[in-house]
């Protein structure tokens, strides 16, 4: 528990036989561990975009003005990046929810709240589809734009990419625990799982934060 | 204590963290709109932290963990900092010595953007 | 927390093996699965003792075989980087790992057996694309195994179209294969032992192998990374790596496929060497640790004498983990960095011979005054030691940026790292062979061959490597094709030195059949061992059955007492005490108190 007196926990806990994360589940442990490892190479992925940029002697194309679109015909930076940021935030929060209503063993509500996250990842996978679109029809390669330093298209590939991937994964993974909690493959345990498949969802909400900070923001 | 009793916790919780998360990343959309400079880059950063503090602490239950696993976890990433503050000084110094022996324009500004 | 008393795997369901291939081949059993692991590293690292013969070959008698260029460089590219990650990485912890870290604990085995065995099936094909490489257009890549860009993807680099995309691709599937078991040894070894069995109770070997797991799970996503961007700048035409020069060489673009992409421009190949040696600098350690590990309690165990500074080894191992990570870039010193990273990295590379030298003078002092048994294990641990400590003494003179820069990219230092990361841990995978056989077959490995085996392998090194230093000193560049017709400013010394070598090269190999031969033989007709044939403590000689069986331990847990390192304790009637044996109190009675293992 994480609490100023909680704190004497850590030495007993690292000393203590049989588990070390006490009450941890194997699977979670697990996740956790391998969301760790995750965090390495989204990191270097961000690392790498960080040094090519500064490194570059060309310009950096101007994200904001990139990333627009004319609505009414004013041109508002950002904004699908912002309503796919809203969309993997309200993600989080229906797996959230249903992390919650797995471990109150209501499994009806949990399996449909499981259903609505993976709807807003499809919808955010959707919708950079769309981005990845637009920015191609406008000349955007890894290897060339028209604007500036080319390892502009190849950071924006790569990066949200390989983000979108772990989005996709996501999704078919929170499809394939819905199908097994709907069949009642759990019910003999706390609905763990839930929160181990949410721990990798929140994971992707993460990284997006990252991204949309020094990807687009900067 | 953590999940052996089923992280309990009112909806509430979630319900503020989720519009928290909503009205922090919208102060985080408006920093585009100031001007480029120390501040816009502060409040990128500080929105940044707080976003993801939210995620990791809550809707990631790592604040209703013992302190051994959040030990576990928070330490490692320390490895990133060193690689991520060096690389910082090195893509610098490499871009000097780009623009000493090629000479070209530092101050170059992109292209304007032309849907 | 009632569950904290009760280990799950108690009643962990196993799956039962009812044919011969899932029993042998897609078996969730751990033993099994440290076998195949085992077998498919010894077999990839055969090939690349027959490319190291290959370059032994030219380097003596340049020209005399007919070795053109293009495949001398692929052999030592393929000779390093087999050896490193496919055979020493994948042995240490894919097969000691596998087979050490349930039985050590006294678990049934790891948390996750079907990710286990997933884990051992894609490093099998990890292995198959990485020898595919030899069967596409230009064959497997000559870029040299740190696959430096630009040259690892130019035109006139061997390999450089298909070679490359072959060897990266098996990288990156490797690292998948490595982080489904990696996860598994890290997560059984935090959540699954057995009663009694705390962290600081846990044998060395554990330590290790925990510690370079753990670095692994870290450091293989550079590797990943790097090895994607690289890709892409191969076949996508991105700059990641490769900067406006490079288009201007002759040549251009190697393996473009995309019509349009124009040249190269603005990319940094510091950043590749950046990236990778931030995983290569831990991979040493992955390397090693687990090497430091099985090496103390083979000590131990055969010098019949708890292990010097338990807790100090422990903490040396963390440091040693914790420090890796902060000095790669002394593989660099000569590459153009920022010039204040000499200074920086120059003092955490020093400092890094703390901890490690905190483990040597133990292992000396383990072994001081000790009733030592020269088996052919211990033979080997001895031997690991001393040559631990030279291939180290020359990490120092690397270390320091003035001395590196004249002896960088030399024979030097080829002599260093192979004594240091290559013949040490290779010399302890011998040992813990020699060591654990009889637990894995139920026979005892035959004794002369094991001795022959190991004077030829030790002394061999010694001749291979040893005047190598010299060759260094003289200046004679490393991954050079020709040292002699064509290259008349070699030394009469040097070239005669290279001939020696590569006499000593084959006859090493050469010896390495012996073992090979002992293995097989030994299954057979080896001598039945019994249990325990070393009086061993750990709980891995304590199984019901030997060679253990599906779920090691029968219908109950074993409940560890005691560290693993109670050997001629004073008053006991045996000179070594299980870990599962009860403590007894002041009044003879068993005691179950204490946790502190000591």
């Amino acid at each position: 528990m994480a609490s100023a007196a909680g704190h004497a926990t850590i030495i007993r806990d690292w000393g203590s036989d049989v588990t070390t994360f006490k009450g941890v589940p194997w699977g979670k442990a697990m996740m956790w561990i391998f969301l760790l490892s995750d965090t390495f190479i989204f990191s270097c992925f961000l690392t790498a975009y960080m040094t090519v940029r500064t490194t570059t002697a060309e310009p950096w194309p101007n994200a904001s003005e990139v990333f627009s679109l004319t609505v009414l015909g004013q041109s508002v930076p950002l904004l699908l990046i912002a309503i796919m940021t809203f969309d993997l935030i309200t993600s989080s929060g229906t797996m959230a929810m249903a992390v919650n209503y797995g471990y109150r063993r209501d499994k009806k509500k949990a399996v449909r709240l499981i259903l609505a996250t993976a709807f807003f990842g499809f919808v955010f996978v959707s919708m950079q589809a769309f981005e990845w679109y637009k920015l191609i029809s406008e000349g955007v390669r890894p290897f060339k734009n028209n604007w500036g330093a080319e390892q502009f298209g190849a950071c924006f590939f790569m990066i949200t990419g390989f983000h979108g991937l772990h989005v996709s994964a996501g999704v078919a993974y929170l499809l394939i625990i819905a199908h097994r909690v709907h069949k009642g493959k759990y019910d003999h345990t706390n609905y763990e799982i839930i929160e181990i498949v949410g721990l990798y969802w929140h994971f992707v909400d993460l990284v997006w934060v990252f991204i949309f900070a020094f990807f687009y923001l900067w | 204590m953590s999940s052996e009793v089923g992280q309990q916790h009112p909806l509430s919780i979630y319900f503020a963290v989720w519009v928290g998360l909503f009205i922090v990343s919208g102060l985080s959309y408006a920093t585009d709109f100031l001007q480029d400079g120390l501040m816009r880059w502060g409040l990128i950063l500080l929105f940044m932290f707080v976003k993801a503090g939210y995620i990791v602490a809550i809707f990631m239950h790592l604040k209703y963990e013992r302190w051994a696993l959040i030990y576990a976890l928070l330490l490692p990433p320390g490895a990133l900092l060193v690689l991520v503050g060096l690389m910082w000084m090195e893509s610098d110094y490499t871009w000097l010595t780009r623009i000493e022996y090629f000479g070209e324009d530092p101050y170059a500004v992109a292209k304007p953007v032309v849907h | 927390m009632a569950q904290a008393e009760i280990p799950y795997q108690e009643a962990m369901p196993l799956h039962d093996p009812h044919s011969w291939v899932t029993k042998y081949w897609y078996s969730q059993d751990h033993k099994v699965i440290a076998v195949q692991y085992g077998i498919t590293a010894m077999a990839v690292g055969l090939l690349a003792l027959v490319l190291s013969w290959i370059m032994r070959l030219q380097i003596g008698w340049p020209g005399v075989f007919g070795i053109e260029p293009a495949l001398y460089y692929q052999s030592f590219t393929m000779h390093g980087m087999i050896m490193v990650i496919y055979l020493l990485t994948a042995f240490l912890l894919g097969s000691f790992g596998n087979y050490l870290v349930p039985l050590m604990l006294g678990a049934r085995d790891m948390v996750f057996p079907f990710v286990n065995m997933i884990s051992y099936h894609v490093y099998l094909l990890s292995v198959i694309i990485l020898l595919a490489g030899y069967f596409v257009p230009g064959g497997v890549t000559g870029a040299g195994w740190t696959l430096y860009p630009p040259q690892a993807i130019l035109t006139g680099t061997p390999g450089a179209d298909w070679g490359i995309a072959s060897m990266l691709l098996s990288l990156a599937v490797f690292i998948v294969a490595f982080t489904m078991g990696g996860l598994n040894y890290v997560t059984t070894i935090l959540q699954a032992r057995t009663r009694g069995m705390t962290l600081m109770r846990m044998p060395l070997s554990i330590w290790g192998i925990f510690a370079a797991t753990v670095l692994g799970l870290l450091a293989f996503p550079a590797l990943f990374v790097s090895a994607v961007m690289m890709l892409l700048d191969n076949f996508v035409g991105t700059s990641f790596f490769m900067p406006a020069i490079s288009s201007a060489l002759e040549g251009g673009m190697a393996g473009g496929m995309i019509e349009g992409t124009d040249a190269y421009e603005g990319g940094s190949p510091l950043l590749f060497q950046h990236l990778f040696w931030f995983f290569g600098h831990p991979e040493v350690y992955i390397v090693a640790l687990p090497a430091f590990g099985v090496v103390s309690d083979l000590i131990s165990v055969h010098a019949r004498k708890n292990i010097f500074g338990y807790r100090l080894m422990v903490w040396a191992i963390v440091a040693i983990g914790v420090l890796s990570f902060i000095v790669w870039a002394h593989h660099m010193y000569v590459a153009g960095m920022h010039p204040y990273f000499g200074f920086f990295f120059a003092t955490t590379t020093l400092v890094i011979a703390v901890p490690t030298a905190i483990k040597v003078y133990n292992w000396t002092l383990t072994l001081w005054r000790a009733n030592i048994r020269f088996t052919v294990p211990m033979l080997f641990a001895i031997a690991f030691v001393i040559t631990f400590v030279v291939g180290g003494l020359t990490g120092l003179f690397l270390g320091n940026v003035i001395v590196d820069v004249p002896l960088s990219d030399t024979y030097f230092v080829v002599a260093h790292f192979h004594m240091v990361m290559g013949v040490a841990p290779i010399l302890v995978i011998f040992g813990g062979i020699y060591h654990w056989y009889p637990k894995i077959t139920g026979r005892m490995l035959n004794d002369t061959l094991g001795r022959l085996h190991f004077w030829f392998t030790f002394l061999g090194t010694y001749a291979i490597y040893f005047p190598m230093h010299y060759l260094g000193f003289v200046g004679v560049p490393r991954r050079y094709y020709d040292h002699g017709t064509t290259s008349a400013f070699y030394p009469e010394s040097a070239q005669f030195l290279d001939k020696g070598i590569s006499v000593a090269a084959f006859i090493v190999g050469a010896a390495q059949f012996l073992f090979i031969a002992n293995l097989v033989v030994s299954y057979f007709r080896g001598k039945p061992a019994g249990d325990n044939p070393w009086e061993a403590t750990s709980l891995e000689w304590r199984t019901p059955q030997t060679p253990p069986v599906h779920g090691n331990w029968g219908d109950k847990l074993p409940t560890v007492h005691r560290w693993a390192y109670d050997f001629s304790v004073p008053g006991a009637e045996q000179d070594f005490i299980p870990q599962d044996v009860p403590r007894e109190g002041a009044d003879g009675k068993p005691q179950e108190k204490g946790a502190v293992a000591s």
